[in-house]
């Protein structure tokens, strides 16, 4: 397993926001996370990422524990993570080379290799055009799809994708949930957390649903149109 | 090396564009090393002229009259002996008219009105060895020289000597305070502007770290901010009163700090600044300063 949550419960001071979830990830798999506003998705996405370490309960992720993490290792975690925000989260002052790059950079990976991989992820989302543009000068699906770029660029072993269309229009969003189910056929595991999951086909991705905190196998899928 | 260049070019980021602010640093820093230089200067001035002081600084030990110049030589060697004095000098009554005929020209008329039968007293003239040139190793010989049978009076420049021995150990212990004044203001001063640049680049510093930046990689920026600004501050504040020591040199006879001392004003302003960046990146981003497990709260 790449996650495992075994009666994870956390709180934002008195608010309960996630309450005894038990779930986990296997690699090479397709998670959606389903839920309306507040119901807790994004807290579960940090738990992944340990921005936030569960109260109660079992957490693991990619071979690291929660209660016996140490600050030297978290950098090694992330680094087995990709994560793409809804507001995309580019670094204004820098180019879509830079921002593309620059897990690899702070990582310490060779120039060389560094441009080979950016050069390669560019041409594979189609924008290798782009590449000395500043974010405030690519359209929204642009902006994402740098993101998705930027969480690639170092192969991670998962994809935490946090409504990553949520500021997106239709058919843009589409062209982003293509895109990551690519990665996921390429074998890298995706969590995506989403308010609609009537974007995700059925039969392509598993899907648990949270309410406010609980979650649940909602045992259908939500077709389109539905 | 790449990750070395990496750092580099997030330093030259994190300071680029933000040339007003660090301008009111380095200002701050400046005038607050202005006022810590000057305090250190004047100490240092007087510290030399109480060195010089000391060592020019002699006794002397007036001997009764009719003592026989045999025995006022031989009291001298005894007092030649002691630890604390390094020579001793028998003046004869006639030589010490001729020193006084030749020290005060002007009043020799005053030796002339005294009858022929008065002599100024003989004397030894001490000079005190290394050791013995503290006041209260002054003190305590002029004591002893005192006490020796045939020594009518000893006089030395005492309270010359401990006014001048007190003033500097006010100043040396005024400088420490403004020292110490001046480690907290710009301690606080620099802890605050990297707090704000820490806070301009959150978005920076977020992703950084979820892209797996170490803690040293995502902090070592705004470190090198606190010392840069520590560092030109201090260097511009001495430069500041360098220039002012060069223009009154000619009416406030003075020397300038010396070069070692000068490298550690500046030494000292890289270590504040450096103490206040640490500071403000303890309190913009708290998870930073800790090592060790995780338990709980926000990681960042």
């Amino acid at each position: 397993m790449l996650v495992s949550m075994d009666g994870v419960s956390y709180r934002y001071r008195t608010w309960p926001a996630l309450e005894d979830v038990t779930m986990g990830l296997a690699e090479g798999e397709f998670l959606v996370i389903s839920g309306p506003s507040g119901a807790g998705k994004t807290t579960l996405l940090r738990l992944m990422w340990m921005d936030i370490l569960p109260d109660t309960g079992a957490l693991e992720v990619a071979g690291f524990r929660a209660d016996g993490i140490t600050r030297r290792e978290l950098p090694l975690l992330r680094r087995k993570l990709g994560i793409v925000f809804q507001d995309f989260r580019l670094l204004p002052d820098r180019t879509v080379y830079d921002n593309v790059a620059l897990p690899l950079q702070v990582a310490g990976t060779a120039p060389r290799m560094i441009r080979r991989r950016v050069f390669e992820l560019l041409a594979e989302m189609g924008l290798s055009h782009r590449r000395i543009s500043y974010p405030h000068e690519l359209s929204g699906g642009e902006q994402q799809r740098i993101a998705i770029a930027r969480a690639m660029v170092s192969h991670p072993q998962i994809i935490l994708a946090d409504e990553p269309t949520g500021n997106l229009d239709p058919g843009v969003s589409r062209m982003i949930v293509d895109l990551l189910m690519d990665i996921n056929r390429g074998g890298t595991a995706v969590v995506m957390a989403t308010h609609d999951p009537r974007q995700i086909p059925e039969g392509t991705a598993r899907m648990l649903f949270l309410d406010r905190g609980r979650l649940s196998d909602p045992g259908f899928w939500p077709g389109m149109g539905s | 090396m790449a990750l070395l260049r990496m750092v580099f070019r997030e330093i030259w980021l994190n300071l680029r564009g933000r040339r007003s602010s660090l301008l009111v640093t380095l200002l701050m820093v400046s005038l607050s090393f202005v006022v810590f230089d000057v305090f250190l200067l004047v100490t240092w001035n007087l510290g030399s002229m109480l060195e010089r002081e000391r060592e020019s600084i002699g006794m002397e030990a007036f001997l009764e009259e009719g003592l026989s110049p045999q025995a006022a030589r031989s009291m001298g060697d005894v007092v030649a002996g002691m630890e604390q004095v390094r020579s001793v000098y028998y003046v004869s009554p006639r030589e010490a008219e001729a020193i006084f005929r030749s020290q005060f020209p002007r009043r020799e008329e005053m030796l002339d009105l005294l009858s022929s039968e008065y002599r100024l007293p003989a004397s030894l003239q001490i000079t005190p060895a290394e050791s013995g040139r503290s006041p209260a190793a002054m003190e305590e010989l002029a004591r002893t020289v005192a006490g020796m049978e045939g020594v009518v009076d000893v006089v030395y420049g005492e309270e010359y000597l401990s006014d001048l021995s007190d003033t500097v150990s006010a100043l040396a212990r005024l400088d420490l305070f403004a020292g110490l004044m001046l480690v907290v203001s710009i301690s606080l001063v620099v802890a605050n502007t990297v707090r704000l640049s820490v806070s301009r680049r959150s978005l920076t510093v977020q992703i950084m770290s979820i892209s797996g930046a170490p803690g040293w990689f995502v902090r070592t920026p705004y470190l090198v901010e606190g010392l840069m600004s520590g560092l030109a501050g201090s260097a511009l504040g001495l430069a500041l009163v360098a220039l002012a020591s060069q223009m009154l040199q000619g009416t406030l006879g003075h020397r300038f700090l010396p070069l070692p001392w000068s490298l550690l004003v500046v030494g000292l302003g890289g270590i504040v600044g450096l103490a206040g960046s640490w500071l403000g990146l303890r309190a913009a981003l708290p998870g930073l300063g800790r090592a060790g497990p995780v338990r709980g709260g926000r990681i960042r």
